[in-house]
């Protein structure tokens, strides 16, 4: 519940933030370099002057953004796949299978990096400067959705000889409705626990691209930026590499344990 | 058994497959030039012809994958765009034994803290040391690699400010300079394998052999160390495939922020310079490493259990 109450702070912080609190992230105050907090500026200020507090809710725009559209990509094609995959079997569940296993190969972000590394500086420029974060959603999604296929597979396999999907069958319902009416409604509470722990992946490969200079470019921030940028001068203010990584450090840890508790609610059923 | 072990054998050449197809259709479709690149400002029309003939990348696509393929078996990854001309693996060879050394000793550290605390926090299920230390390992596992790093990194420079004793921040050749990059390196895999790792010894207390074992009267320690430990630890072998994998993504950043000469630096440098060759090739090369991990612990999963073999 706590964990909820935090999750609602730091998502209402993202989108109302900058109303609150218009200071543009990107004009720089070249009389205030690497400043500590003060009331000009309540989290301190970069090497290059900019207000670290209007970068956080930037960045933390960036990171929201990014994981609710891949995590919805995720979620329709991935684990759309994977029951279809499962219900209908044969060569549907071939190609997805063995498309799902090749992408498989690559572990974690490796592959994620080498595309938004290859393609990033030629996409930059498109659309409107989102360009970046495009691909970079596009490369998360694409290494993210296998493994929501293979568990959306997984756990439809595990209702299809159960009474209610065979009786159905037997009454001569069709896929769709028995997809609709009987799948779904039961493999809803688990991709919802399972998606809600994926985000967390999501956030933290975010950053991580962002870290590496892959993920948003200026004036747009990344929060993984924010914290490597500021490990340059962290002997002459080490504030400015704690408060970009305690917001993702909190972030990540309201969501795992909300997706904690979720699964632990969800066996217990 | 040969059913398994075929079965696996056809799998691997499927991933091998995979991972050099992929690799090689995303350097294909790389935006540039790679024949400019390598010229640089010169600019000669016949050279440049010769180039490209001489690298066969006027042959159709499926032709230039079968060259792809048959370098890379012969040890030869093409040549870097930045070090015009050098040898990608002549650039890789120089920090795989970093990055290899400090990924071992980070591995064995997750494994000699991770196991021990699962272990111990299944023992007493749902006791004060399970519930602090699964809050605590739940932590270490999501908490990202940079951010651990960054509080370790503030930790430092405040003990140096005070004028007490702190670890070097970055920098690599003395012993000193590895204990934050292993420390780091390590948190993941540590989460992991000890909550992994409370999870299947659950499992195991659950069971009848050691429900007749308390019955009889065995004493607790002896049980979990003679009866669950041996059927336990079977399914955590397979963890350390994921675990090397985490290891292996870590150093990207690890590597990076602590500024150790490893792969995974290079890495770093190669995409600034945008030194497709290079990227490419680690990645291969780190997605190699963790097939062969896979492999391997799929083996040890069927030495060590019986039931799998048939």
């Amino acid at each position: 519940m706590a964990s909820l109450i935090v999750l609602a702070v730091i998502v209402l912080a993202a989108i109302f933030g900058p109303l609150i609190y218009p200071v543009d992230p990107s004009v720089q105050d070249i009389d205030n370099l690497r400043a500590y907090p003060s009331p000009g500026h309540p989290l301190g200020t970069d090497d290059l002057g900019r207000d670290t507090l209007a970068r956080l809710l930037s960045g933390l725009r960036v990171s929201l953004s990014v994981a609710i559209l891949v995590e919805s990509f995720i979620v329709i094609v991935g684990a759309g796949l994977g029951i279809l995959a499962g219900y209908y079997g044969g060569w549907i569940d071939t190609v997805v299978s063995r498309l799902a296993d090749m992408l498989f190969a690559f572990p974690g972000l490796l592959l994620a990096i080498l595309i938004s590394a290859v393609f990033g500086p030629s996409v930059g420029a498109m659309a409107g400067g989102a360009g970046r974060l495009l691909l970079v959603s596009f490369a998360l999604a694409l290494v993210g959705w296998p493994l929501m296929a293979r568990y959306a597979r997984g756990q439809t396999l595990s209702l299809m000889p159960r009474p209610f999907i065979e009786s159905a069958q037997a009454l001569g319902a069709d896929h769709r409705h028995i997809l609709g009416r009987h799948m779904l409604p039961n493999l809803t509470s688990l991709i919802i626990v399972a998606a809600t722990l994926d985000v967390v992946t999501i956030i933290v490969s975010e950053a991580t691209l962002g870290l590496l200079g892959l993920s948003a470019q200026p004036p747009q921030t990344s929060l993984g930026k924010m914290i490597v940028e500021a490990f340059g001068y962290i002997t002459l203010n080490w504030t400015q590499v704690l408060f970009p990584s305690l917001v993702l450090a909190v972030l990540v840890l309201t969501l795992s344990f909300i997706g904690d508790g979720l699964q632990e609610a969800v066996e217990r059923r | 058994m040969l059913q398994y072990l075929a079965r696996r054998f056809l799998s691997l050449i499927f991933v091998l497959f995979s991972i050099t197809f992929l690799t090689f259709i995303i350097g294909y479709l790389a935006p540039g030039d790679p024949i400019q690149a390598m010229m640089g400002s010169r600019r000669d029309p016949k050279v440049y012809q010769q180039l490209r003939q001489q690298y066969g990348l006027d042959r159709p696509w499926y032709e230039q994958y079968l060259g792809y393929v048959s370098g890379v078996l012969r040890g030869d990854l093409g040549r870097s765009y930045r070090y015009a001309g050098r040898p990608v693996w002549d650039l890789i060879r120089q920090g795989l034994p970093v990055s290899i050394s400090l990924g071992m000793v980070a591995l064995t550290l997750s494994v000699l803290v991770g196991l021990p605390v699962g272990v111990l926090a299944a023992a007493k299920a749902n006791g004060v040391f399970d519930r602090a230390s699964m809050v605590v390992m739940l932590t270490l596992f999501a908490v990202p690699t940079f951010v651990t790093a960054g509080i370790l990194q503030i930790v430092q420079v405040i003990l140096y400010q005070n004028n007490l004793p702190s670890l070097p921040p970055s920098g690599w050749g003395q012993p000193v300079n590895w204990v934050l990059p292993v420390v780091v390196l390590a948190t993941t895999s540590v989460g992991y394998l000890a909550r992994l790792t409370r999870s299947t010894m659950v499992d195991v207390m659950r069971q009848d052999y050691i429900r007749t074992a308390v019955a009889k009267g065995v004493s607790r320690g002896r049980i979990l160390t003679h009866h669950a430990l041996r059927n336990g630890l079977i399914p955590i072998v397979t963890v350390l495939g994921p675990a090397v994998a985490f290891v292996v993504v870590g150093s990207f950043v690890v590597e990076n922020v602590f500024r150790v000469p490893g792969v995974g630096f290079l890495a770093v440098q190669a995409i600034g310079a945008r030194d497709y060759p290079v990227i490419q090739s680690i990645t291969l090369l780190l997605a190699f490493v963790v097939v062969v991990m896979n492999l391997i612990t799929d083996l040890a999963y069927m030495v060590l259990d019986p039931r799998i073999r048939v």
